[in-house]
């Protein structure tokens, strides 16, 4: 007796040789996890809107801390909160709303320059230090001299020597800035060079510059965009302390350091000239971060669950 | 044959993992009983989930995979149902202990190798620090330190690996656990350590009177230590049974296929066997055997029902169709032939890494 | 070993010398030198009065160390003396003297002038940045010998000896020396102090006019204040003066012929308030403490529960006190304590010895620290919880307290002893932004004070002491490192 099913039948072997796993793409997941958080949609948003009034708002009013059109007329002083002026007026009669966005645009302005003079610059020596071991030995030592002097202390340092100013500023903090992206990019640089899949590649005969382009690079952009959206808050965050204590910018820029500064002598009296520009300091900054640590968490690919 | 005293009894075993919001299923519905005193070698390629299985007897699983079905009894004791880590404290250490792969990590690297075996002591047997030192010392002494009071208070990395695998094994039996489960404890050692490694735990076994478990690839680890052999494959065991029925008159043919590829077995010239594909996908069911589309002796059944367990012999079981009666008449692979004159040859010969003298005159009388 | 110390001593000191070179090259060629003016208060009498206000000018550039500068005046009272008439006719333009001064200055290449309206010579020579930085290195440590003072007075004796100070302890005195004390005991931490070796950073202009940099961050500030003496002096029981540090002064006027038996009279004087850099010291050291006490368990249990709501709270707090910057969340602290608490809004209010006024400062300090320590124990403590020795621990039986506490943390906290040293070092260099908004005058706040009124000597002696410090507290943070992580040893391996 004979069962059919019993019957010997040959098998496909290229069947057996697909590996299923869920379908996966790189970015999708990047944006799916980014996403799915409510909160970062939230700020992120919150974020684009400030960007805009930043930069469009102070076109419009035409704000120059210079220039105090009301600055001889009482009756505008310290003026409340109303339709005309959201946040009031200040001790010169200007519109705190004005002063704020002008100050904002400075800050944003900064910190975008800033961090994107800083990663260019840090990224391209990065890559180029963590690959050449004669560059490495010169460069090791300028960073172990530059790095054992604070940051702060250097951007003070070049500012006084510089003088005060928006772009003196940008080069202050962009001098040396850069030599901590660069010396992180050269260690993940040389982390991933000597990973096995770049060995074998290189093995193979690949040309150097499309292992950088194809193998190392997508692996180090999560770690450069992570870089880049910590680097813009760090960077905000410094001008607005050195404005605080009167060494950053100079008069003639707006910055919400300085106003924090000045409008913190009225603070008994018109609380809301101070508050005005803190919160929206602290609402830019914090918005930045959780949208820059989100995307950073998103780009790693150990996310992807 | 030793006793047939069951100490640890799995039933209808599973473990599933979420991975990426899908349900992998990697272990499917196993069933075994280890018995006191015996050394279970459980083979299987990467993936098979023998290193799973390990895990869900200590309830040291990854933290998205959960023991699904079925019941683990140990003493009495349902494993299965625990939870929480606190529950597994008195089980871990105590009464089953393990041997990681790489000995080069497994030890804490800023503690000294004395505090980390006198540690576990005074946790489960709750001693003395200073009666723990002695024992510790007389533990190192027996598993082959020298000067080991010396030696007490020295860091991992003043040991060589095989040392510190040496250690970790003094660690895991520290406390006379009943069963020791070896997760490949050689693969990260050098070939002479290895064989020294195995006849240490070999020698302790023989002494202490517990059971092992050996998960390995390494089919000449098996032949050198185990008494009985499980295969896995696809989250299963496939064929079990005492070693030599294992090796000599297997019955599935995913285990010819792994005895196949015995490099040791290739003839000069020939081409050495390899197995084509990959294990099935665990994301979803599989229909009927999942060695099928790999099996050189699939039949059409294979692709429509799952084969049960067929019995060998009262000691060998294999789950596969190729065992029902009513399969027509076929030809065994060529390789597997003659396996057993083979296995003499070689370990006569010594070409296998491991220990000749004992392996080879047991298989010489057993066979 | 002790090849690797001098190695990275001489390493170090080369750092810090390109550094300081850099720095001061910047700082004296870049900054246009009639900036030190900048709030200087003498300058503004003598802006009627161009003879003087050019010649005050040169006299504080050579003071500062831009140029050498010398005049007619000068030469004249070289060869007759002054106040004679001799004198006055060889200052006048067209005396032959004036046209040999003129003559010889120039060949020594110096630069010759005439003021506007007496017309009397004057003659300076720029001095190098680099040749000045060579200068400030050549002149750094000072050491005090009994042939240091340059005196005409023929009595003085020179030699080192051990007597009794005014306290009727024993003390190294010298006579001879720039200093009276050489080494003496008080109460005082560290009990014992010296006066031999001395670091000379220059002399700070125009605030703290005079004084040394070093004088000026480590003395004390505010009101004098009378101590008692056991052993009165001159019949006085109490005084503000230290006399301690007393140095040799070669004219005495009438009042301190009177107070002083010797030519030991240029004192200090004693101050109700501590020093900058005690004052940075004491608030960066207790919230440093608090830091590290609230932080590090914060972190731990963090990580032991992450995920659940006592992490994720954690770390909401932890991205708040990155995202916003400091100034802001100081200043809320500020308006906080002082509308619902009660506290001083700034230092200066109730002053340095009243302890609340070191509460809200302290606070703010804190809280942005900790939130940092926070997350990076946290961090380190998840990286080690992923290590196979924590499987293997876990597989040994020992509950999860047990592994977090004998396993994990033994490992994770060795990166963060590594800052220790530099986080206790740089209390003495105070906080730039917590110091600048309460006022506090600390180290802090001395930074940017000095730059925005152009005090070039305080600035570079400020750079020199935060570099130096901060290359010190690098090697101890590897060397105590060595301490806690067995593997580690100092060698010739990488570090700076």
């Amino acid at each position: 007796m004979q069962d059919s099913r019993f019957e010997f039948v040959t098998v496909d072997a290229r069947v057996a040789e697909e590996i299923e796993a869920p379908s996966y793409s790189y970015w999708q997941s990047v944006s799916k996890q980014f996403f799915k958080k409510k909160s970062t949609v939230i700020l992120l948003l919150l974020m684009v809107v400030i960007i805009l009034v930043a930069l469009i708002q102070p076109e419009l009013s035409g704000y120059d801390p210079m220039n105090s059109p009301n600055i001889n007329r009482p009756e505008m002083r310290f003026r409340g909160i109303s339709l005309q002026y959201p946040y009031g007026t200040d001790g010169v009669g200007n519109s705190v709303w004005d002063v704020v966005w002008a100050g904002t645009r400075t800050s944003l302005l900064v910190g975008f320059i800033v961090a994107c003079i800083n990663t260019s610059i840090g990224v391209v020596v990065g890559a180029v230090w963590g690959f050449s071991k004669a560059i490495d030995k010169v460069m090791i030592e300028v960073f172990n001299i530059i790095s054992s002097v604070p940051y702060i202390l250097i951007v003070t340092v070049l500012l006084y020597t510089f003088g005060r100013g928006f772009w003196q500023l940008i080069l202050a903090m962009c001098l040396t800035g850069w030599l901590s992206t660069a010396y992180f990019i050269r260690t993940q640089v040389m982390i991933i060079r000597d990973r096995e899949y770049n060995l074998a590649s290189s093995c193979l005969g690949t040309p150097m510059l499309r292992l950088v382009s194809r193998n190392i690079l997508p692996y180090l952009l999560s770690v450069i965009m992570t870089n880049v959206s910590l680097e813009i808050p760090a960077a905000i965050s410094t001008e607005v302390t050195l404005s605080f204590l009167g060494i950053g910018l100079n008069v003639a820029v707006p910055s919400l350091g300085r106003m924090i500064n000045q409008y913190a002598n009225y603070f008994n009296g018109y609380p809301h000239l101070f508050w005005a520009p803190v919160l929206t300091l602290a609402l830019v900054t914090i918005s930045l971060y959780v949208i820059g640590q989100t995307l950073a968490d998103a780009s790693d690919p150990r996310t992807h669950r | 044959m030793k006793g047939r005293d069951t100490i640890l009894s799995i039933r209808d075993l599973e473990v599933t993992f979420k991975v990426r919001d899908r349900q992998l299923k990697a272990i499917r519905r196993i069933s075994f009983d280890l018995y006191r005193g015996e050394t279970l070698a459980i083979v299987g390629e990467s993936g098979s989930g023998k290193s799973v299985l390990m895990k869900s007897l200590t309830g040291m699983l990854e933290s998205n995979g959960t023991v699904s079905g079925g019941s683990i009894r140990f003493f009495g004791e349902e494993l299965a149902q625990k939870k929480k880590p606190r529950e597994w404290e008195s089980i871990r250490g105590a009464k089953i202990a393990t041997v990681f792969q790489d000995p080069m990590t497994s030890l804490n690297p800023v503690r000294t190798i004395g505090s980390q075996i006198v540690e576990v002591m005074m946790k489960h047997q709750r001693c003395s620090r200073k009666r723990a030192k002695q024992l510790a010392i007389e533990l190192m002494e027996r598993v082959g330190i020298s000067e080991a009071a010396e030696r007490f208070d020295a860091y991992p990395h003043e040991y060589s690996g095989g040392m510190r695998q040496r250690i970790v094994i003094a660690i895991a039996l520290a406390c006379r656990p009943q069963i020791l489960i070896c997760d490949e404890p050689t693969t990260a050692l050098d070939v002479t350590v290895q064989a020294q490694i195995l006849n240490l735990i070999k020698q302790l076994q023989q002494e202490e009177g517990f059971t092992t478990i050996y998960i390995t690839h390494d089919l000449g680890v098996v032949a050198n230590v185990a008494d009985r052999v499980a295969v896995m494959y696809a989250g299963q065991i496939v064929e079990y049974g005492e070693v030599e029925e294992i090796f000599y008159e297997s019955a599935h043919p995913y285990t010819w296929a792994l005895l196949s590829s015995l490099p040791q077995l290739g003839q000069k010239g020939e081409r050495l066997f390899s197995l084509h594909g990959t294990p099935p996908s665990l994301y979803h069911d599989i229909v009927g055997d999942a060695f099928a589309p790999r099996n050189q002796y699939a039949m059409r059944i294979d692709f429509e029902e799952e084969p049960p367990f067929f019995e060998i012999t009262p000691t060998h079981y294999a789950k596969t169709w190729l065992c029902d009666p009513r399969v027509p008449f076929f030809k065994r692979p060529k390789a597997i032939e003659g396996l057993h004159q083979k296995m003499v040859m070689i370990y006569q010969g010594g070409n296998v890494s491991g220990n000749r003298e004992e392996r080879s005159f047991s298989f010489n009388s057993r066979s | 070993m002790r090849r690797y110390l001098i190695k990275r001593f001489l390493r170090s000191l080369l750092s810090i010398f390109i550094v300081m070179t850099i720095v001061f090259t910047l700082v004296y060629s870049v900054v246009p030198r009639d900036r030190v003016f900048f709030s200087d208060v003498n300058i503004e009498k003598l802006q009627k009065r161009p003879d003087d206000y050019l010649n005050y000018k040169y006299i504080q550039w050579e003071k500062l160390g831009y140029l050498k500068y010398e005049t007619i005046q000068d030469y004249c009272r070289g060869l007759y003396g002054d106040a004679n008439g001799e004198y006055v006719r060889c200052l006048l333009p067209d005396s032959s003297e004036t046209k040999e001064f003129v003559s010889s200055k120039q060949e020594e290449g110096w630069e010759v002038s005439f003021f506007e309206e007496s017309g009397q010579a004057y003659s300076f020579e720029e001095i190098s940045p680099l040749k000045r930085a060579l200068n400030w290195w050549a002149n750094l440590i000072q050491i005090d010998s009994p042939n240091r003072v340059k005196s005409e007075e023929a009595t003085l004796k020179r030699q080192i000896y051990v007597g009794k100070d005014f306290n009727d302890r024993l003390a190294l005195m010298c006579s001879g020396c720039e200093n009276k004390y050489l080494i003496y005991f008080d109460q005082k931490f560290p009990f014992i102090h010296q006066n031999i070796v001395k670091l000379n950073l220059g002399v700070s202009y125009p605030t703290y006019s005079g004084q040394e940099v070093l004088e000026v961050i480590t003395s004390s500030q505010g009101e004098k204040v009378k101590q008692e003496l056991k052993e009165p002096i001159n019949g006085q029981e109490a005084s503000s003066i230290n006399y301690y540090t007393c140095r040799y002064k070669e004219t005495l006027d009438a009042l301190e012929k009177k107070n002083f038996s010797d030519h030991y009279a240029d004192c200090d004087a004693i101050r109700t308030d501590p020093s900058m850099m005690k004052i940075s010291f004491i608030m960066g050291f207790i919230s440093l403490v608090l830091t590290y006490v609230i932080g590090l368990p914060l972190g731990v249990y963090m990580a032991r529960h992450q995920g659940r709501w006592g992490d994720r709270l954690g770390q909401w707090y932890i991205i708040f006190m990155n995202a916003i910057p400091g100034l802001a969340y100081i200043v809320f602290i500020r308006f906080i304590g002082g509308k619902y608490f009660g506290l001083p809004s700034m230092f200066p209010m109730l002053g340095a010895e009243d302890p609340r006024s070191y509460i809200l400062p302290i606070l703010s300090l804190t809280l942005g620290a900790t939130a940092s320590r926070m997350m990076w124990m946290r961090r380190y403590m998840i990286d080690q919880s992923q290590m196979d020795y924590v499987k293997f621990a876990r597989a040994k039986g020992l509950s999860e307290r047990e592994i977090f506490s004998k396993h994990i943390f033994r490992n994770a906290i060795i990166p963060m002893v590594h800052g220790i040293p530099a986080a206790i070092i740089f209390c003495i260099s105070g906080a730039l932004i917590t110091e600048g908004v309460y006022g506090i005058p600390g180290m802090g706040k001395i930074l940017p004070d000095s730059i925005s009124i152009y005090n070039n000597s305080m600035v570079v002696g400020l750079t020199f002491i935060f570099t130096t410090l901060s290359i010190l507290s690098t090697f101890l943070g590897d060397w105590l490192l060595t301490k806690i992580d067995p593997r580690i040893r100092l060698e010739d391996k990488g570090g700076n």
